[in-house]
């Protein structure tokens, strides 16, 4: 294989002017600060969003969303450190396996799985008193498994063929998500494209993929008319009566005017805003730290992103950097279509705000992907 | 595998990417929250805001002295918030006891999971202080007005009372209810979705504008002699009911307006005890002899005048040169006319008169030829011009209109009663308006109340003007009439209305109530006073009085008691 390709590390990552004589371990801290912030932040806007009607839920506890937020983001962490310290090629070695498994339990996920509360489709599993949804886990299944086989098959990618066979493997976990949950599987999509893209040499395909994906989109729009719902409460925010949701989000964005209303002066939250401490989380941020706080998060992720491409970029071998990349991608991904959905600026799909809205299993298995991340940066080697 | 050139390549590309998703996205958020946020912002505060209503305080009434005949008073109404209650027994145990409220009735609303609940509203004032003084947490005394009215019965079907959302219901409260209501306000607090209000946002506050003050013309002491008067007649005769109007004929100020049997305006909705013993209202809903209770006679009822009605005739037949003062009539004590005999009320006849005697005497045969003399179009065309195919337009609600024939139906027989008042109906108050044209020399004036609104604050002035219109008939007549009345009055059947030292003149009437020979009839008298230069004008009606029932006989000596008061009080 290539060996002696461009091998320079880039100058940013040399923190220190010292250098011991061993062999330096480069570790992330600015990632790992962004995302401690992140999660922190989230549990402060989790904690204003749902104090109110928790209390009220929860017979005057309004600590009950956070605490369990707070733990699981704790459990995450720690879950985080351990991964960091593992070398990520320990985890090739699973990736077959846990993509297989993963296969699997989505598969089994409508039969086995309850109901969650607000949307009615099975996309949870209960192991004793925890629930979690399988399709936080899939994610990173994928991403791993992709990481590998893309490491591993980055010849054939030249050709067309070649591209369309990864696609082909990951197929079947899209398709088994798509029948429960649709914006995961767009994301699952998302996440291979970019994966199959970075590790391919050539454009035209993938271009030639985004037209088919937008051809398939508009098919599948008209094959099922109940998404053309969405459509239209999209278009007809103010009046549609499916759009609720949304123009809610949209006055509590517009409320929040360039400063905000102040931290847990938010109106919208009691209870007008539906799910103001899940997907619509970004709205409340708008409403109460205003156009400030609202651009300031999307500099977090923009950096967090930044982060992620910086190690990505330097990755000891491709097997590293894919897999920073396919993380990357899900954390912007979904970072992204939240806020333009909280925004209306694209159509309402069910995505949370990574690391800040509430979903227990959601952000300790985020944290736990920024130590896989944090685990490769740790892996790269500083040069003089 | 080592990461090469294009996969760096195809990284910073895809970063780039998101860059500009996150930069469009930063721009979009700028659009919404720079330029949109005014527009979402006043609509989520629509959303967010819950109106508590101030009740405006309704403006009083006023008679022409400024004696307040119908005032606001201050009681409570009590809430309870369930979420906000710490000792619900005891708030259940404080509220049935002050309210005497049944103990199931009030737990079943502390313990109802609503954001508000009522328990009891129109509370007196001192038991919503009692409450109060309780201290309980979730139990909320608002304060509010209730219509108050200090003389209970007076005037009840002239003033009218109101609705429990200070709405007028009859009378002068509902026809002014405009000036009367004034506009509500509101507190705008901030609200959860279930309609709890969210604690330490600003209240902003719209401040309730108080209704105006309505003076009428109505007198205090003159409606309260006539009240007093009515109710012993009523009691005396066993009669149905007893209506006294008395106005001023040159301008149709109404000093007093009686309807007796009348109700108690701080409870219309109990049923006096004429209106719950009324055998011929029995089978009426209770919503029916409500009506029937609140109704004023003298405007939403017609009668045939009778007698009093030969004023008309004797006007147009004047008018109208068809008789003189001393033309002479016989009175055998019937006429025929074409196949019908009709009476005289005096059975052998009055023999041989003038017609100023026979007006005098109230001589039916007389009016008869005197009506025929005159003729069906000059008839009808004085009764035009006196307002009696009109209403009056009296400031109350549901004026009645009159009941007359159709011209080209009228033959020899009709215009004969006509003549003398029977075969059509009039309501009492179109008949005061018509002799007040005569009596006040030729002006038709409008019957009224209302004087004046001021504002709450007094600033703002409103006089109410009315119109006066010519009816064409002529001073000469008028005088003349003038002074065959007071002739009734001085020597004739009104006699017993006479009062030494005024000048009275009037005319009374004796109406059979239909089915003609059902022993039923209203006895009235009409009179004005002073008879050269009439200040008063007033009508009193009997109805359906036991034992002696000619309107000479029992009409008049009230209007006399009326007179013997009301007449040194007004003219001084």
């Amino acid at each position: 294989m290539e060996k002696n390709q461009i091998q320079t590390v880039k100058a940013p990552l040399k923190r220190r002017s010292a250098r011991k004589h061993r062999q330096e371990r480069f570790f992330d801290y600015s990632l790992f600060f962004i995302v401690i912030f992140l999660v922190c932040f989230g549990l402060v806007m989790i904690y204003s969003t749902t104090a109110y009607t928790s209390s009220i839920e929860n017979n005057g506890d309004s600590y009950y969303y956070v605490f369990r937020q707070g733990l699981l983001a704790l459990l995450g962490f720690v879950g985080a450190i351990v991964i960091s310290r593992f070398d990520y090629h320990f985890f090739a070695k699973f990736a077959f396996f846990a993509y297989i498994v993963m296969l699997i339990i989505q598969i089994l996920t409508p039969f086995i799985g309850v109901g969650s509360e607000s949307h009615g489709q099975s996309r949870w599993i209960a192991i004793g008193p925890i629930q979690f949804q399988p399709s936080e886990v899939s994610k990173v299944a994928l991403i791993l498994f992709l990481a590998f086989v893309c490491s591993r098959t980055v010849k054939s990618l030249h050709t067309f063929g070649g591209i369309i066979k990864v696609f082909l493997l990951a197929a079947p976990m899209v398709f088994v998500v798509v029948l429960t949950n649709l914006s995961t599987a767009m994301i699952l999509l998302g996440i291979t494209f970019v994966i199959v893209f970075v590790a391919s040499d050539r454009y035209k395909p993938f271009v030639a993929i985004i037209g088919l994906c937008i051809v398939g989109l508009v098919a599948g729009l008209l094959m099922f008319s109940y998404r053309m719902g969405r459509i239209t409460a999209w278009l007809n925010v103010e009046t549609d009566d499916y759009a609720y949701q949304i123009r809610q989000s949209l006055y509590a964005i517009g409320s929040g005017g360039i400063f905000g209303k102040g931290l847990g002066q938010s109106i919208q939250k009691l209870d007008y805003l539906p799910e103001a401490h899940n997907d619509m989380i970004f709205g409340i941020i708008c409403e109460e730290l205003g156009l400030f706080g609202a651009v300031a998060i999307i500099l977090l992720f923009v950096l967090l992103l930044w982060r992620c491409m910086i190690i990505a970029n330097n990755a000891p071998d491709l097997f590293g950097a894919l897999l920073v990349v396919g993380i990357m991608t899900q954390i912007g991904i979904q970072a992204f279509i939240n806020i333009a959905v909280a925004t209306n600026f694209i159509p309402n799909t069910g995505i949370t705000l990574p690391f800040i809205s509430y979903g227990g299993t959601s952000v300790a298995i985020l944290v736990c992907e920024i130590g896989l991340v944090l685990g490769v940066s740790r892996q790269i080697r500083m040069e003089g | 595998m080592s990461v090469l050139f294009y996969h760096r390549k195809k990284i910073r590309l895809f970063m780039w990417i998101l860059l500009v998703i996150a930069a469009v996205l930063s721009a979009w958020l700028c659009f919404l929250m720079i330029s949109q946020s005014g527009y979402y912002e006043e609509r989520a505060e629509d959303l967010h805001e819950r109106e508590r209503v101030i009740k405006a305080a309704r403006g009083r009434i006023l008679d022409r002295n400024g004696v307040v005949l119908a005032d606001n008073q201050l009681v409570c109404t009590v809430t309870v918030i369930h979420n906000q209650i710490t000792d619900p027994e005891r708030v259940i145990k404080v509220l049935s006891e002050t309210l005497k409220l049944d103990e199931a009735f009030v737990r079943e609303r502390v313990e109802k999971v609503s954001s508000i609940e009522k328990i009891r509203s129109n509370v007196p004032k001192s038991v919503g202080d009692e409450i109060r003084s309780y201290k309980l947490d979730g139990v909320n005394v608002d304060e509010d007005y209730a219509r108050y009215y200090p003389y209970g019965q007076l005037a009840s079907k002239v003033l009218g009372f109101t609705g429990a959302d200070n709405q007028g219901i009859i009378g002068l409260e509902v026809k002014y209810d405009e000036y009367l209501a004034g506009t509500a306000g509101a507190i705008l607090t901030t609200t959860d979705v279930r309609g709890l209000e969210v604690e330490n946002t600003a209240e902003k506050r719209i401040e309730p504008e108080n209704g105006s003050d309505l003076y009428i013309s109505l007198d205090y002491n003159i409606q309260a002699w006539c009240q007093q008067i009515a109710d012993k007649m009523l009691e005396q005769k066993a009669a149905k009911g007893v209506s006294i109007v008395l106005m001023n004929p040159q301008n149709g100020e109404i000093y007093a307006m009686v309807n007796a049997p009348e109700f108690n305006l701080n409870e219309p909705y109990v049923l006096t005890g004429a209106i719950a013993a009324d055998e011929a209202l029995a089978d009426l809903s209770d919503n029916d002899k409500l009506n029937q209770m609140w109704r004023n006679a003298s405007i939403n009822d017609t009668y045939e005048p009778g007698s009093t009605f030969k004023i008309i005739t004797a006007t147009a037949a004047l008018e109208e040169k068809a008789v003189r003062l001393d033309d002479a009539f016989f009175c055998p004590g019937f006429k025929i006319v074409e196949d019908r005999r009709i009476r005289c009320h005096k059975t052998g006849g009055h023999g041989a008169q003038t017609f100023l005697q026979g007006f005098m005497n109230s001589c039916n045969p007389v009016f008869i030829d005197v009506g025929a003399r005159a003729g069906t179009d000059a008839m009808y065309d004085y009764f035009e011009k006196l307002g009696l195919f009109e209403k009056t337009g009296v400031d109350l609600p549901g004026e009645s209109a009159s009941i007359m024939h159709k011209k080209e139906n009228i033959g020899a027989v009709e215009l004969a009663t006509i003549s003398f008042g029977q075969s059509f109906q009039i309501t009492p108050m179109q008949l005061l308006r018509a002799v007040s044209a005569i009596v006040n020399g030729g002006e038709l004036v409008t019957p009224h109340f209302a004087v004046r609104t001021v504002s709450a604050d007094g600033s703002d002035v409103e006089a109410f003007q009315y119109e006066v219109s010519d009816s064409g008939i002529s001073e000469e007549t008028c005088e003349t009439l003038k002074m065959m009345l007071e002739k009734v009055v001085s020597e004739g059947t009104g006699n017993k209305a006479y009062i030494e030292g005024y000048r009275i003149g009037g005319k009374t009437a004796t109406s059979q109530k239909l089915p003609r020979g059902s022993g039923k009839y209203i006895a009235s008298f009409l009179g004005f006073a002073p008879a050269d230069d009439p200040q008063v004008i007033g009508i009193i009606l009997i109805d359906e009085p036991e034992g002696a029932y000619y309107g000479g006989t029992i009409a008049a000596p009230v209007m006399k008691e009326i007179y013997e008061n009301v007449l040194p009080y007004l003219i001084s």
